[in-house]
């Protein structure tokens, strides 16, 4: 076997271990696939953030096209936040062309950090109101939760803030590599008065065309090969296909735990890389 | 009112159409691609297939807009027509960014 197949079988094995890990905590696989391939494989952060943005286009494309009719997605709530997000990813994606990798490294240590802080704190605020008939305004939106058995609605609240939270999603997005739905899921869910799921699904249909933004600037700079790009995606797809079905039954608690762990590790690894 | 709901399911199920098109296209043509090289021979028809695989992957989420686009102008509902324009033309300034 020739080293550049080598290569692939282990980026694919690092796909799948990050897509499984992602999906069991609901975040896509790129906070964990960028640190892999830039601390384990020794890859720029540069053609790391491209190879996990591959990824997320691939997730989103995929997860979206699974719930699309269910009305789980706010495709509106989508649209609107989206405008925010791509601009976003266009800045990011020029920005990341200019700062020095260093600065890079710090950047996703204190993101790194920060999720961790949020995955242990999350807020788990049910924004669903139990009265189908309730008019939902213009971007609220109603869909059958099977927690409350039946159909639920909620109505958004604080645009301005969803669309700037949208935004700084989108700039990290193309920074780092990552969907940025550990921005916006939060700041939707505590906030704006959208339901988990609901602003989970949303999240998921806007980080594709987010991630393009940027990975579109990386492909054409150079640092987005398809040889590497293609077992990473291959793998996070594998993996969180197993990854859905292991988690099912898996304690929720300790898993929150077992990856703030792991995000402060690669959030210390990042800082000592970005010294060297 | 019921027509507006009927446009945006359509609409829903427009984009799932799409974007299974994209997933199903792009990931067969890694896969056969990856085989390919790992066996190591035809290594020109191995590129090409990775090579396209990525285009049509990074294709898909704007052409999920791009139908959009189409969509909300059929509906005649300008306000979003408008937004999902933005996100084409910050799209288009992607490409700008990366060639120029």
């Amino acid at each position: 076997m020739n080293l550049t197949a080598e290569l692939a079988l282990i980026i694919f094995g690092a796909g799948a271990m990050a897509g499984a890990l992602g999906v069991a905590l609901g975040l896509g696989g790129g906070i964990f696939l960028v640190p892999f391939l830039t601390l384990a494989l020794g890859f720029p952060l540069k053609s790391a953030a491209a190879i996990s943005l591959a990824t997320v286009i691939a997730t989103s494309s995929a997860v979206t096209a699974q719930r699309a009719g269910n009305q789980l997605i706010n495709l509106r709530v989508g649209m609107v936040l989206e405008a925010a997000t791509t601009v976003g990813s266009l800045l990011g994606g020029i920005t990341a062309q200019l700062v020095a990798e260093s600065v890079l490294h710090r950047l996703f240590g204190v993101v790194a950090i920060a999720v961790a802080g949020v995955v242990l704190g999350r807020v788990n605020k049910r924004n669903v109101i139990l009265d189908p008939t309730i008019d939902p305004g213009r971007l609220g939106g109603r869909f059958y939760e099977e927690e409350s058995g039946g159909i639920v609605s909620y109505r958004m609240k604080r645009l301005p803030l969803a669309l700037f939270a949208s935004f700084i999603a989108g700039n990290v997005s193309s920074l780092l590599g990552i969907g940025g739905g550990i921005i916006k899921v939060p700041v939707l869910n505590a906030w704006c008065g959208m339901p988990l799921r609901a602003a989970a699904a949303t999240s998921a249909l806007m980080i594709g065309v987010t991630a393009t933004g940027g990975a579109i600037i990386y492909y054409g700079r150079g640092d987005l090969q398809p040889l590497l790009a293609a077992p990473a995606v291959l793998g996070v797809q594998a993996g969180s296909w197993v990854g859905a079905r292991l988690a099912y039954g898996a304690s929720v608690k300790w898993l929150k735990v077992l990856m703030a762990a792991l995000l402060v590790i690669v959030a210390v690894l990042m800082f000592v890389r970005s010294t060297q | 009112m019921n027509r507006e709901r009927s446009g945006i399911e359509r609409l829903e199920a427009t984009i799932g159409e799409v974007l299974r098109f994209g997933t199903i296209t792009s990931s067969t043509m890694f896969a056969v691609g990856l085989l390919i090289t790992v066996m190591g021979y035809q290594p020109m028809v191995a590129q090409l297939l990775l090579g396209t695989g990525l285009i049509i992957l990074l294709a898909t989420p704007p052409a999920r807009v791009v139908v959009s686009v189409i969509e909300y102008i059929r509906e005649r509902d300008w306000t979003f027509v408008v937004l999902t324009v933005i996100v084409l033309l910050a799209l288009a300034g992607s490409v700008a960014a990366a060639y120029l």
